[in-house]
């Protein structure tokens, strides 16, 4: 009776957590959607003129001002908002203006290139990250220790997309091992594409952004791992005779694991950003190309449509991580409580 | 024991960092070509990176295949090397004497790649729809299409306009049979090739149409993928393809297999004058008109004074020519507009004529108390526009003309631009891009005649090449407003503009590929490459 009457009174707060969470979801979403709208409004960037580009001598001002009112584009700043967003709240995110396809589409379509290559990256970098931590806390001043300390701060000072120059220099042109971008080989139908190829094609970038977040992980986990191994109960266990990695899994590895899947779940916005430099180096088909290309070409509904997405995204993120806090930690779940 | 077992040792990391490298090795080996071959696989395919995505489809209604060739649909005619109008879906036209009706008959043997029959009925779709469209296809002047029988269609315009040849010659013809929705996604059409499949973002894979009526491909299989400008050079330098589309700054970087290919163009770079002296606003409010270039003898001095070929060598590391008028080498250009230049003593001579003089010492001539000095302005961010500006305000300083360079981005430029010099660049296989320029119809209208430029005669050689009822008669008529011996728009009249130079496109083309004769290229950088696909062979190979 006592264990049904807590469950539920868990779910309670689990509820209102979880309302407040959306609540906040739609005050971010609002505001985002506003300060970007100014933003693009505000970007030198015309929008007629870049879709017109190089063709702007054969476009007479008529024609200029028909695909002005084609896209509402004539209308005041405000308006177009207001029309955007009421679209949106019936579930429209308009039509991209360079592709000609709804936006939903695009960013769909997009999205499943960007995610394969994201989730690798993330659990690559998660596990490796963790691991590089604990050997150099494991191995603090000795040779592991300041050669993974060096390569992270040598990194965490390098431009994501100069790394993957770099790769692409190395692997792709001078040893031939990897194509040069893409997704898929080129020339052969979609029919006859392997895992092996995607994979294949996947393995440059992926690398690429997981160099890039390997180097905050490990430097957390190492700095966080060394407090640990720095207090009363760890001293007590070494002077039971523990040692070695043994005493790091026993004692340490719980304590580090929460800021550690924190560090992880929140590291999503640095993820996407990374990934629109990476994918531009290597000429991959996912949302990052489409953020640039869409930024480029004054593709409003394209733009606003990323932006929010990738709100949503890193939302999403931090809420796993919150939620992973409650459940692992017992003392976040009674501060939720009182 | 148990704590052994947790052990990562380090000879182990070794053995599966081995590993690892080993097998990215082994699937390294079948992706591996040898150079001087094709990239793909088969010696009649190939894979080309020339150019950036048509994003919005394969729709010649909304722009699709307008430079080079639609490729998977045919247009009514196209145009040889010497660029005259010659048939392709259709046999003839004829125009009547007002100019308004154009009359085509169309080829009775034309079917699309699905069998059916290319009619009339096909392209009065493709022109009203294209007309509908809100896009770059520019049909504004069309007022009527209708077919006269299955092979005969007839084009009643507004106003007569010689230069709606441009639209026969461009716009493909899409089936009516097959057109809807998704059709820029799918297309079906009568042209060399057809669409086997386009991974968005990534590559497009055509092959030949079997049912072409034209000369047949020699390649049967077509890859062009969608790369960056730095990309479209890894994979040439990494041979992954056969033609690549690289930036002039890459042209000194030279790739084993591949030969440079420089091709020449219209794509050109030049500078607008205000025209008329200040005083006036535009509508909104924005100042139109500069006292010192709306100075004839400034306008020229500049023009003399620059050195053009000295910028083609400097800033074009050679890879371009010099610019004269907008349309330098086109049918329609008039080689009398070709001036000596790089000549400060004729600048000196000019503006000393037109009573500008440097009396008080400072080097820059004045006239009536008004110093030669103005601001050249150009886009924030182009690099070659840049030094091109920089470049020519260097070589004008001497001859007493001060010139200040400033980049503004285009919102900016589209305030100020009435009232300041600004460098622009144009270029395309259409007259008409020479009637907005100059018209005085255009004065201060967006981008087109931003400088107030009129010339009454000047408009009425455009206008009566826009009244021409054959194509030869308006080239005529263009050229004389060029120049017709007493006046016109280029240096030898009017001088409205200082053109500059125009920007070869440079290709990476494998050694055994020959592609054939490259006409002038437009302004747009990498489809119109294919425009001859149907000449592309490879070199015989001694064996």
């Amino acid at each position: 009776m006592a264990g049904g009457s807590r469950l539920r009174r868990n779910l309670m707060v689990y509820g209102k957590w979880f309302a407040m969470k959306l609540i906040r979801l739609c005050t971010l979403l609002l505001a985002l959607s506003i300060v970007s709208f100014c933003l693009i409004s505000l970007s030198p960037i015309d929008p007629v003129q870049a879709y017109i580009g190089a063709d702007a001598m054969r476009v007479s001002p008529e024609q200029r001002q028909e695909i002005a009112a084609y896209w509402g584009l004539d209308d005041p700043p405000v308006m177009r908002y207001l029309h955007w967003a009421s679209a949106i709240l019936r579930g429209d995110m308009g039509t991209s203006m360079l592709y000609r396809t709804p936006v939903a589409d695009v960013i769909g379509e997009r999205f499943l290139h960007s995610a394969a290559l994201m989730a690798v990256a993330w659990l690559a970098s998660g596990v490796i990250g963790l691991a590089l931590g604990i050997v150099a806390a494991a191995h603090k001043g000795r040779w592991p220790d300041r050669l993974i300390t060096w390569y992270c701060y040598t990194i965490a000072s390098t431009p994501a997309f100069w790394i993957g120059l770099v790769l692409l220099v190395v692997f792709a042109v001078w040893l031939g091992w990897f194509p040069v971008g893409l997704a898929v080989p080129a020339g052969v139908l979609a029919a006859e594409v392997t895992l092996l190829d995607r994979i294949h094609h996947l393995i440059l970038p992926a690398l690429t952004l997981a160099m890039v977040s390997i180097a905050p992980i490990a430097l957390h986990t190492r700095e966080k791992l060394l407090a640990v191994l720095s207090s009363d109960h760890v001293l007590y266990a070494r002077a039971r005779g523990e040692k070695g990695y043994a005493l790091i899994m026993r004692h340490g590895l719980r304590n580090i694991l929460l800021p550690a899947i924190t560090l992880q779940f929140t590291s999503f916005s640095e993820l996407f950003g990374g990934a629109v430099l990476t994918e531009q180096v290597f000429s991959y088909p996912g949302l990052g190309q489409a953020t640039v290309a869409a930024g480029l070409g004054g593709d409003v509904p394209l733009l606003m449509g990323i932006v929010l997405c990738s709100a949503l995204f890193v939302f999403t993120g931090n809420l796993i991580a919150d939620a992973l806090y409650k459940l692992v930690d017992p003392r976040m779940r009674k501060g939720g409580d009182g | 024991m148990e704590r052994k077992d947790n052990r990562i040792r380090p000879r182990q990391l070794v053995c599966l960092l081995a590993l690892v490298i080993g097998l990215s090795m082994l699937a390294a080996c079948g992706s591996r070509t040898d150079p001087g071959q094709s990239a793909s696989r088969y010696p009649d395919e190939l894979i080309l990176a020339i150019g950036s995505e048509p994003t919005d489809g394969f729709d010649p209604t909304t722009g699709w295949g307008r430079y080079g060739s639609p490729l998977f649909q045919s247009t009514l005619f196209k145009r040889d090397h010497e660029m005259n109008v010659v048939p392709d879906a259709a046999k003839e036209y004829r125009i009547s004497d007002d100019g308004r009706t154009w009359t085509v008959r169309l080829r009775e043997d034309v079917r699309f790649s699905d069998g059916v029959p290319l009619t009339a009925e096909d392209v009065v779709l493709t022109f009203e729809t294209a007309a509908r469209s809100h896009s770059v296809i520019d049909l504004s002047n069309l007022e009527d299409v209708r077919a006269l029988d299955a092979w005969t269609v007839e084009f009643t315009l507004r106003e007569p306009q010689s230069t709606f040849i441009s639209m026969l010659v461009t716009l493909g013809i899409v089936p009516k049979h097959a057109y809807g929705d998704g059709y820029a996604r799918e297309p079906i059409g009568s042209g060399p090739f057809r669409l086997v499949q386009w991974d968005v973002g990534q590559q497009l894979i055509v092959e030949a149409n079997p049912e072409y009526y034209g000369q047949l491909p020699y390649f049967r299989k077509l890859t062009f993928l969608f790369l960056s400008e730095d990309a479209a050079l890894a994979a040439a330098r990494a041979g992954q393809v056969d033609v690549a589309a690289i930036p002039a700054a890459f042209a000194r970087q030279p790739v084993k297999g591949m030969r440079l290919k420089s091709v020449r163009t219209v794509d050109n770079r030049g500078i607008m004058f205000p025209f008329v002296p200040s005083g006036s606003t535009t509508e909104e409010g924005y100042p139109v008109g500069n006292d010192v270039t709306s100075d004839i003898a400034i306008r020229r001095a500049v023009n003399v004074a620059i050195d053009r070929q000295a910028l083609v060598e400097g800033i074009l590391e050679g890879y371009g020519t010099p610019a004269y008028t907008v349309n330098d080498g086109l049918p329609w250009w008039n080689e009398e507009t070709i001036f000596a230049d790089g000549d400060p003593e004729e600048a000196r001579r000019i503006l000393t004529e037109g009573g500008w003089t440097d009396a008080d010492g400072d080097g820059i001539v004045e006239k009536d108390g008004l110093a030669a000095s103005f601001t050249l302005l150009y886009p924030a961010g182009d690099v070659t526009r840049q030094s091109l500006a920089l470049t020519v305000a260097d070589m004008v300083r001497p001859v007493g003309i001060d010139i200040r360079v400033e980049g503004k981005s285009w919102d900016e430029l589209s305030k100020l631009m009435h009232a300041h010099a600004v460098l622009f660049g144009w270029g395309s296989h259409d007259p008409l891009e020479m009637y907005y320029l100059y018209s005085s119809r255009y004065r201060g209208v967006d981008l087109y005649n931003a400088g107030y430029y009129a010339n009454p005669t000047v408009d009425r050689w455009m206008e009566k090449a826009m009244y021409a009822t054959s194509e030869e008669e308006a080239w005529e008529y263009w050229r004389k407003a060029q120049w017709d011996g007493q006046t016109g728009l280029s240096f030898k009249g009017d001088a409205a503009w200082a053109w500059l130079v125009n920007i070869d496109h440079i290709y990476l083309v494998d050694e055994q590929l020959d592609i054939g004769k490259q006409r002038i290229h437009p302004h747009g950088h990498g489809w119109p490459i294919t425009d001859n696909i149907e000449e592309w062979r490879w070199l015989e190979v001694q064996d």
